[in-house]
């Protein structure tokens, strides 16, 4: 026979109403307060690309036909008023910002991170890529051995858009550049065995490309990184890779 | 900057499963050649597939992979389709796994041009366990466990090789006789 006893309630308690013991409870609430577990996240980039650049059609090819038309058009639409609301945001917080000389040193940017790709330097490649970037080119890429050149840029590379956002909360500033760059490439892509997948190396492609690039306006050490490509509807079809 | 304490309280970010050992067999997956120079011959892919702990005898599941062995993946899947044994189900979907892995991640064209190089059936976790017999007598059994390795080669499968003939035998023979020298003289 055993004698322990188990599963016995006091006998004060036996016949408490529900409403007494949550008063009971809560009482004794205030003698152990909850520990907030805190946990806190930076944000160091958006989540997409605000308001995506609609590049018009025929853009690379018809510059041949009518250079100075298009010519005024491209920069009628860069001065619409958001881009210009926006482009005076970003001179608040970040003087040294032109439109004139910020190409330039995007398309320096582009190479790098291009480099920093093809040699699997993630550390570098962080800090010029933002973290909504980094995904999109490193995915896949693990067990193949990549090969990035660049060979020239066929126009000079010109800021086409310009955005301004906060998130979360209201003073929050993010500011997004679009820049659209015509160059020529070489790209070779081998695949775990060694064997050409993509592209070739002594083929090169010229290239449109409509860059976007992101920077943390608030904080004062924030560096401007490449967050996106825009492609648009009408880009020619890639090459099927090569099995 | 800003301090989230009440969006994610117990948000886990650390969710790898880098506690487990990776075994030698699915290492081999990872191993990346130099790019080949376009005056080479093309390099065929391989693929390293296992599964571990298949609750099956080490010795049965040796049968069915002798069988397998210089086998297409075609045929090899077709065997194992009729065959009675209980391990040739699990080696039928061992083998369809790798077929799609090739396909999907290692570059593999066509599905069926592969072969099936090396499969090998090798000794699992072995669990000690209580066997009762009769008159309070008992005896320590063995919960069996096997794993099961598979490479598959891109490519149709190397032609079986002839079997050894007299004629062979003896031409070796002689070869041996004519290339005796004299050891340890002038």
């Amino acid at each position: 026979v055993r004698r322990k006893r188990r599963f016995s309630v006091p006998r004060e308690d036996r016949e408490v109403s529900p409403e007494e013991k949550e008063k009971r409870l809560r009482s004794l609430a205030t003698a152990f307060p909850e520990e907030r577990i805190e946990r806190t996240f930076y944000l160091a980039c958006t989540a997409d690309i605000i308001d995506p650049y609609v590049p018009p059609e025929g853009d690379a090819r018809l510059t041949s036909l009518s250079k100075d038309g298009l010519k005024q058009k491209m920069e009628k639409l860069k001065q619409t008023a958001a881009s210009q609301l926006a482009l005076r945001k970003i001179k608040d917080h970040d003087l040294d910002f032109s439109t004139k000389t910020f190409p330039e040193k995007a398309q320096e940017i582009f190479i790098e991170a291009h480099n920093c790709l093809a040699n699997f330097n993630k550390q570098k490649l962080h800090s010029l890529v933002t973290e909504r970037c980094y995904p999109e080119m490193v995915r896949g890429n693990r067990y193949k051995t990549i090969r990035w050149s660049f060979v020239e840029s066929l126009e000079p590379p010109r800021v086409v858009q310009v955005r301004c956002d906060s998130i979360v909360n209201r003073g929050n500033l993010y500011g997004q550049v679009t820049v659209r760059m015509h160059t020529r490439q070489i790209l070779a892509i081998y695949d775990r065995f060694g064997r050409l997948m993509y592209g070739g190396e002594q083929v090169p492609k010229d290239v449109l490309e409509y860059v976007v690039f992101e920077r943390y306006l608030v904080n004062p050490y924030g560096t401007w990184r490449m967050h996106g490509k825009i492609v648009p509807e009408w880009a020619p079809p890639k090459d099927p890779i090569v099995k | 900057w800003l301090a989230s304490g009440s969006l994610f309280p117990l948000s886990c970010i650390h969710t790898s499963t880098s506690l487990e050992k990776i075994g030698k067999w699915e290492k081999k997956n990872r191993i990346v050649y130099p790019p080949q120079l376009p005056g080479e011959p093309r390099r065929p892919a391989e693929i390293y597939h296992c599964r571990r702990d298949i609750k099956y005898s080490k010795d049965k599941m040796w049968y069915l992979a002798k069988l397998i062995k210089g086998m297409s993946i075609d045929q090899a899947l077709a065997q194992l389709e009729f065959n009675d044994k209980k391990g040739a189900k699990v080696i039928k979907e061992v083998l369809l796994e790798a077929q799609e892995i090739a396909v999907r991640n290692h570059n593999v064209e066509f599905k069926s041009n592969l072969h099936i190089a090396e499969s090998v059936a090798g000794k699992g976790h072995y669990v000690k366990r209580i066997r009762y017999h009769g008159k309070g007598m008992f005896g320590i059994m063995n919960i069996v466990r096997c794993h099961y390795f598979v490479k598959l080669v891109e490519g149709p499968p190397p032609p079986p090789e002839p079997p050894r003939t007299g004629f062979d035998q003896a031409k070796e023979y002689v070869q041996q006789l004519r290339s005796r020298t004299l050891v340890n003289t002038l």
